[in-house]
């Protein structure tokens, strides 16, 4: 059935927004874009999935300077990203393109501000970029940062107009997903019924998977959680969510505390600049003062 | 209507249903009489013996018979198992038009032109007793289910109802009540009128009521079951309601409708219905209650002739001008869902559900009312929790559907009625935790949310109804097939074809479904890729999936499956229609027609053997082997069939079999056993044959041998080089003197001279001759010339050469080399069971080892108990109340909303960040572990250097960090973007954000657990180690976080335990550490062991403490010591061979009970041990102890670390283990 309103990219950007990454990249591949638009926008995909996938390298090589804007945007995420030394150069020459006109129909460029401003914690940043488009993607990244920003009331109050987009739409279901989990309580059952939808309709990803996870340890269903973590450990066995959650599974089910050990060490060696992994080591050092302090 | 079943013959004039068997009687108008069976569908008997028209008949409700009447005066009574008339009886003088039996009495009611009604007994075969009064033909007369009445209609334009209670002649017992007194003594009387019926007699059958009213005649009438009400209709085209009582009997009402004769009127046997058909076309449904027409049947061409129902069916017939059709009023399928173990269906006007685990049906609402139409499907949502009903009417676009809440907790007795949503609608089934989908009357799909309020039209295909499919997925029916729809995408994902799918099963985990049709189940796969198609001859009813994946069905005769790969086979029968619910192991759980729920029991091996065979589990399938229950020709058939010969050899035992399928399965090895078994000449050549093919050649030389092939054999020689076997062949040949084979093999082996000899012997002399010197053997050839006469000499061809078979290269004895073969499944299978039992066995003895041990230590734990010391430090706790109030979060909603309306403007100002649930939990709570959790590691070690004096954190250190990389689990967002963080709660059912706490890892309980740990070590006497646990216990306690006041003593009780332990083992270690060269360490030696005896232990701990103590002090012959801490002993209860051993000792040393050396011991006088310099501390001397694990010291030890726990400074005041928010109320 020949219908006008099927979008061409539907499954590529589907599969990429929960994690999907490999289908994306194998659908994006097989497409046969109609116009020069929809060629463009599935490449913008393309490489966000290969990010995704932490396959910076390809994404440096293959985007050429000759390449269009929102892919140059990508490549300065995949630049930021590929190494923490490189970030402060990254950041000044995010700022200098933002500081001039922006166009905003350059989705990917606001996506990858934003997502480059979180991982600054700059939130008031990525809140300012991304106000400016009405993308349903836009929007969900915002209900992100006001969760990361500890404010589910703002996120919730963004959901709604998320919901008046588009209901049905996976990104507006992640995020109502993210947001009955900052709500928690009886909310996290929805939640997770939000991810098990995904993965019927779907597959199961590390995404979904670790979202569930998350949910069954707020309601203190541990078997459930060992199982969705299982799985999500046997898709990529270095995932930093789902070893994190593995380690507090580990603790609440009272595992030996090596179990609980030998994740965070997995941690420490592959996320060195993981949020968690930081945390951690400045919970260390100040460990460490408050020894030294009563000791004296 | 739904019509069921159709026949097409010469006018029906009669009908009768078979009380049992799916049978109907049909009477022609061209004098036939047929026996249909509306199951199936076919024609089982044809009755030809009336001459014309048979307007009457009727079965016998018990006996194989039913009996007819004619338009030739006669009523026959036929027997259908003998298929023959049996008798006919004689009387009537017109056409008869019905004839009955009666339910109890060897009776038959006839009703004739010749206006008569008759009562006659098939067993004497006479008649009983003729009732007159009607002044023309008689059209019907019935009797009454269970009084002794009859009605019946005649042209006469009136009803009567007839008492027969006065007919002598019914068998003495069954009915004497309703027999007057009088009547039982005349026996006499009685024979004289079955055997002469007096035409004119009506003595016995009085009229009791004449009905009057149709303004013309009456063409039927008929009693209801139960009530006294009589229906009569008639040729003025009404239908006519009679009451009637034990004097009297009036008209109710009319109903009109009919513009043509009305030829048959009936109750509905069940319902508050009457049917009634006319020769205008039409049957017509009314309400017995308004008499208002409800349904009205109409066909084209026929006139209705004649109405039944059915005894214990919803069934009824119908007998028109052109044929009979059978048909039901409405459906009588049961509405049902399932989920899990849960089976939601429609009973009545409630919604019940039935946990198919537990057995226990409750009725969890009340229906809305206001719907006539039953409710036609249901589709549940388990993560909502809520309800589509559809309703269906006959018009179908007044189909309405109602969206209910299911309540949580309803009382069973008397269920809640909740709101519903309802909504006009063909279907509604759900396609999404919070959306469903809406096929209205015009066929278009709308996608509606909770609210029952349209978020989305979807346009679709054409397709006139819809199934579930899962999440966003739709199953779009028209009329050739079923369609997959995806309804985000609007996308159509795959079609499979089906004639007009009725039903849809997916499989529990939505990866097959079953597409049933009317006779057709087609299975597919998720995509709707089809995997196979059965065709049934019986009405698919319903199924559901096993979890295993097989399939399980039921037509309207039989419970069946069905594999994937398509094999398919009948289970059980069935007496009735069933609708499967749920299949679990060997139970069946359905709902019959009445939706009352029932288990069927089926046995599964043969489907399950089946699947295991496809599914390749061969262990399986040995073991169902094993139990034997299978095998048979027809099982093996099937496995040869389904090419798994090598899974059937291991079945046979007959040699014949197991030979062909050996052959089949191309295990020669097993062949040739089974072909030396049988040694029969066949078999040689065919495993020959297929030993040739497999290249396996000693099989075949064995097979040839056994055959005595010559040739064969010979020339399989020469083509596997064996030269040495064929020139044995050669010599075998020679003296079997088969010149032939013998020639052939010298010919084979190129030897000439051998060539020359058979020639000779055979007498051919000058062909020798020729061989002889074409080849160049002059010698012989001279010798030979001799003999052959000139004329028949042959010239030798000039360029003749000798042929000489090629040398072989590799002259193989053993088989040509073959490829291998993975060893199959059953060439290992019996070795490996055995394997696996043992292994098992070993797995429950280890158990049983695990549970002794767990015993041992399992109860000491409660025994203890301890008060609860008073807590000081309320005053404290109530300053921290104040602070809490104080420091509430900031006023969020001002603040967003200020956000909000900058945004307005256009100046977008993004809110001030909020505080993470973390902050919330270090002002709630002032329990260490909470503070931990969040991080707070300054006020964590202000809080234990307060409760209980901790001064050295370094042991703290992993404890503190692990605890604070579990409180918060992570999950990712957006792609790209660093993951959300989430802090599980401990209070997670209430929490908000207000009062939010952290939730727990550590628990009293797996302390406890560490604690048998120690022990075990203890005993093992492991005492660094148990040493190194206990401290781990000791330091956990204070980050304990508890609910109860009885687990804040049981805390308090493991710290107690720990300390005993930990101090008694430091002592042991200490001296066990000490020489014991001069006599001050010895003595000091032995007064540790004493100390050590004090220790609060284990009494099986104790025991080996004292012993200790008593060996030391007997070898320091410190006899009154050694006899105390013996008889301490033996108050402990050891095992009776120390028992034994220390009462020997305690003898000797009461002989001498005097002690060799002082010590600082004085063991009536009770003490504690200081924990660093081991003296005892007696009861009232000045002690300081450690704030934590409470050890004891010497006043001048005040201030240094604890040795025992290692991180409390001794002599601290200190406010005391807080562990429960509990301490601070």
């Amino acid at each position: 059935m020949a219908n006008q309103d099927v979008d061409e990219l539907f499954e590529v950007k589907n599969s990429f927004y929960i994690g999907n990454y490999q289908h994306c990249i194998n659908e994006a591949q097989k497409l046969q874009p109609s116009t020069p638009e929809v060629r463009l926008e599935r490449d913008i995909f393309l490489y966000r999935a290969l990010i995704g996938q932490r396959k910076y390298g390809v994404v440096l090589s293959e985007i050429k300077p000759s390449s269009p804007a929102p892919l140059q945007a990508l490549r300065l995420l995949a630049r930021y990203l590929q190494s923490p030394d490189g970030r402060p150069t990254v950041v000044s020459e995010l700022e200098a393109q933002l500081s001039g006109n922006v166009d905003l129909s350059n989705t990917a460029l606001l996506v990858v501000a934003a997502t480059i401003y979180c991982h600054e914690e700059n939130y008031e940043g990525a809140l300012r970029v991304l106000n400016q488009s009405d993308a349903l993607e836009c929007r969900a990244l915002m209900v992100q940062t006001y969760l990361k920003m500890e404010r589910p009331d703002a996120a919730r109050k963004e959901l709604k107009t998320l919901q008046e987009k588009d209901d049905d739409a996976t990104l507006t279901q992640l995020a109502q997903a993210w947001t009955h989990i900052a709500t928690g309580g009886e909310k996290l059952q929805d939640a997770y019924y939000i991810f098990q939808e995904l993965m019927d309709k779907n597959a199961s990803t590390p995404v979904l998977l670790n979202g569930q996870a998350v949910c069954f340890l707020g309601q203190a269903k541990y078997e459930e959680a060992e199982g969705a973590l299982q799985e999500a450990l046997d898709k990529d066995s270095n995932n930093p969510d789902t070893l994190i959650n593995l380690m507090v599974l580990a603790h609440h089910t009272a595992k030996p505390p090596e179990v609980a050990s030998r994740y965070l060490a997995q941690l420490r060696d592959d996320h060195k600049t993981h949020k968690f992994v930081e945390d951690i080591k400045i919970k260390e050092e100040e460990f460490s003062r408050l020894v030294k302090q009563y000791a004296a | 209507m739904l019509t069921k079943f159709e026949t097409k013959s010469a006018r029906v004039k009669g009908l009768s249903f078979h009380s049992k068997r799916p049978w109907v009687l049909v009477s022609l108008h061209s004098g036939i009489i047929q026996l249909w069976d509306y199951r199936m569908c076919t024609l089982m008997d044809k009755f030809d013996e009336h001459e014309g028209p048979v307007r009457a008949v009727c079965f016998h409700q018990q006996q194989p018979l039913f009996v007819s009447g004619g338009d030739d005066y006669k009523i026959k009574v036929w027997n259908y198992k003998l298929r023959r008339c049996l008798f006919t009886l004689l009387g009537h003088l017109d056409y008869i038009r019905t004839t009955e039996f009666h339910q109890e009495y060897p009776w038959i009611l006839s009703a004739s032109d010749d206006q008569t009604i008759r009562i006659w007994n098939w067993q004497s075969r006479s008649c009983v007793s003729i009732l007159t009064g009607h002044n023309h033909y008689v059209m019907c007369a019935r009797f009454h289910p269970s009084q002794d009445l009859i009605v019946s209609a005649s042209l006469d334009l009136t009803v009567r109802v007839w008492d027969i209670s006065g007919i002598p002649g019914k068998p003495g017992g069954l009915r004497k009540k309703n027999v007057s007194p009088g009547m039982g003594g005349l026996v006499g009387g009685d024979d004289h009128h079955t055997r002469n019926p007096e035409l004119f007699s009506t003595g016995d059958a009085t009229v009791r009521h004449v009905l009057e009213g149709h303004d013309r005649g009456v063409n039927w009438a008929a009693f209801h079951p139960t009530l006294p009400l009589i229906i009569s209709g008639s040729d003025d085209r009404q239908v006519k309601l009679w009451r009637m009582n034990e004097s009297k009997a009036w008209e109710v009402d009319s109903c009109r409708g009919h513009y043509n004769n009305v030829s048959c009127v009936m109750f509905h046997p069940r319902q508050e219905l009457i049917l009634s058909n006319s020769e205008d076309k039409s049957i017509r449904v009314w309400d017995m209650a308004k008499r208002i027409c409800l349904h009205n049947f109409r066909r084209d061409h026929d006139r209705f002739w004649v109405l039944a129902a059915h005894p214990t069916l919803n069934l009824f017939a119908a007998g028109h001008d052109s044929g009979m059709v059978i048909f039901k009023l409405e459906r009588e399928r049961p509405a049902y869902a399932q989920h899990g173990n849960l089976l939601y269906y429609v009973k009545e006007r409630f919604l019940r559900r039935l946990d198919l685990t537990k057995n226990k049906d409750v009725a969890v609402m009340q229906l809305r009312a206001g719907s006539r139409s039953p409710v036609y499907s249901m589709s549940f949502n388990p993560a909502e929790h809520a309800i589509l009903l559809n309703s269906r009417t006959h018009n179908l676009d007044n189909s309405t559907y109602d969206l209910y809440q299911i309540p949580k907790d309803s009382d069973p007795q008397n269920p809640d009625t909740p709101d519903s949503k309802r909504s006009a609608g063909l279907t509604a089934v759900w396609v999404a935790r919070n959306r469903f989908a809406v096929m209205d009357k015009s066929h278009q799909l709308v996608i509606k949310n909770m609210q029952n309020e349209v978020t989305k039209k979807v346009t679709t295909q054409p397709c006139d109804e819809i199934f579930y499919a899962g999440t966003g997925m739709l199953l779009l029916r028209d009329s050739d097939g079923v369609s997959l729809f995806d309804v985000q995408q609007k996308r159509v994902l795959g079609t499979a074809r089906i004639a007009k799918c009725r039903y849809v099963v997916w499989s529990g985990n939505m990866t097959t479904v079953a597409l049933l049709s009317k006779h057709t189940i087609l299975i597919c796969n998720r995509k709707l890729e089809r995997l196979c198609s059965i065709t049934e001859t019986n009405r698919v009813k319903s199924g559901s999936w096993d979890d295993s994946g097989v399939f399980v069905y039921t037509t309207s005769n039989h419970i069946k499956y069905a594999l994937t790969n398509g094999d398919h086979g009948i289970i059980r029968t069935l007496e009735l229609p069933v609708y499967v619910t749920r299949v679990s192991g060997s139970s069946v759980y359905c709902l019959d027609r009445q939706a009352t729920p029932r288990v069927l029991t089926i046995d599964p091996t043969e489907f399950r053997f089946k699947l295991a065979l496809v599914q390749r589990k061969y262990d399986e399938v040995l073991q169902m082997v094993r139990g034997a229950k299978l095998v048979g020709q027809s099982i093996i058939a099937y496995l040869q069939k389904k090419g798994y010969p090598e899974v059937a050899l291991h079945f046979v035992k007959d040699e014949r079999t197991r030979f062909l399928l050996a052959l089949e399965c191309g295990n020669i090895d097993v062949a040739l056993d089974a072909a030396k078994a049988l040694d029969d000449k066949g078999c040689w050549e065919k495993l020959a044959e297929h030993a040739l093919l497999h290249g396996n050649h000693p099989v075949v030389e064995y097979c040839y041998q056994q055959t005595k092939n010559y040739d064969k054999l010979s020339f399989l020689y020469l083509i596997t080089g064996n030269l040495a076997k064929l020139r044995r062949m050669m010599k075998i040949n020679e003296i079997r003197k088969d010149y032939e084979g013998w020639y052939t093999n010298a010919l084979y082996l190129g030897d000439v001279p051998e060539r020359i000899r058979v020639l000779k012997a055979c007498g051919k002399t000058s062909l020798a001759l020729l061989t002889a010197t074409t080849h160049g053997f002059t010698q012989e050839a001279e010798s030979l010339a001799a003999h052959v006469e000139e004329g028949v000499m042959y010239e030798p061809l000039p360029n003749a050469q000798l042929l000489q078979p090629p040398v072989p290269v590799y002259p193989s004895d053993t088989a040509w080399p073959l490829l291998t073969v993975a060893k199959g499944f059953f060439d290992s299978a019996v070795g490996s069971g055995k394997n696996a039992a043992t292994a098992s066995a070993m797995a429950v003895s280890v158990d049983d080892a695990g549970d002794i041990a767990g015993d041992g230590w399992g109860d000491e734990d409660e025994d203890d108990d301890v008060d609860v010391p008073m807590e000081g430090g309320e005053g404290e706790g109530g300053g921290w109340e104040v602070e809490d109030d104080l420091d509430l979060p900031p006023d969020l909603e001002g603040v967003s909303t200020a956000g909000a309306t900058d945004g307005e403007d256009g100046y977008f100002v993004p809110p001030p960040r909020g505080h993470p649930p973390t902050q919330g939990w270090t002002q709630r709570s002032h329990l260490a572990l909470d503070h931990v959790l969040a991080g707070a590691f300054e006020s964590a070690t202000r809080l234990l250097h307060d409760q209980v004096g901790v001064v050295n954190f370094e042991p703290y250190r992993s404890l503190f960090l692990s605890s604070f990389a579990h409180c918060r689990t992570s999950y990712p967002g957006a792609p790209g973007l660093p993951s959300l963080f989430s802090y599980p709660a401990r209070n997670w059912r209430t929490a908000t954000h207000k009062d939010h706490l952290p939730a727990l890892g550590l628990k009293l309980s797996s302390l406890m657990d560490r604690l048998k740990e120690a022990s075990q070590l203890t005993t093992a006497a492991k005492f660094t180690e148990a040493v190194d646990k206990l401290r781990g216990i000791l330091l956990a306690i204070p980050l304990l976080v508890v609910d109860t006041k009885q687990e804040v003593s049981e805390a308090q009780n493991l710290l107690r335990v720990c300390k005993e332990y930990v101090v008694g083992i430091s002592m042991e270690l200490y001296r066990k550490g000490l020489g014991k060269a001069t006599p001050e360490e010895q003595c000091r030696s032995l007064e540790l062991a004493a100390y050590f005896t004090h220790c609060e232990l284990q009494p099986g701990h104790q025991i080996l403490t004292l012993r200790t103590a008593v060996n030391l002090a007997f070898k320091m012959k410190n006899y009154k010591m050694a006899m105390s801490f013996g008889r301490r002993l033996l108050n402990l209860g050891p095992r009776p061979e120390i028992a034994q051993n220390i009462r020997k000792v305690v003898q000797v040393c009461e002989k001498n009970p005097v002690d060799e050396v002082s010590l600082q011991y004085d063991e009536h006088n009770p003490f504690t041990v200081c924990a660093s310099s081991y003296v005892p501390i007696y009861r009232g001397k000045p002690e300081v102890q450690c704030p934590l694990c409470g050890a004891s010291y010497l006043p001048e030890h005040r201030g240094i670390t604890c040795t025992v726990c290692t991180v409390a400074q001794v002599g601290k005041d200190c406010v005391g283990l807080r562990i429960s928010p509990l301490q601070f109320r």
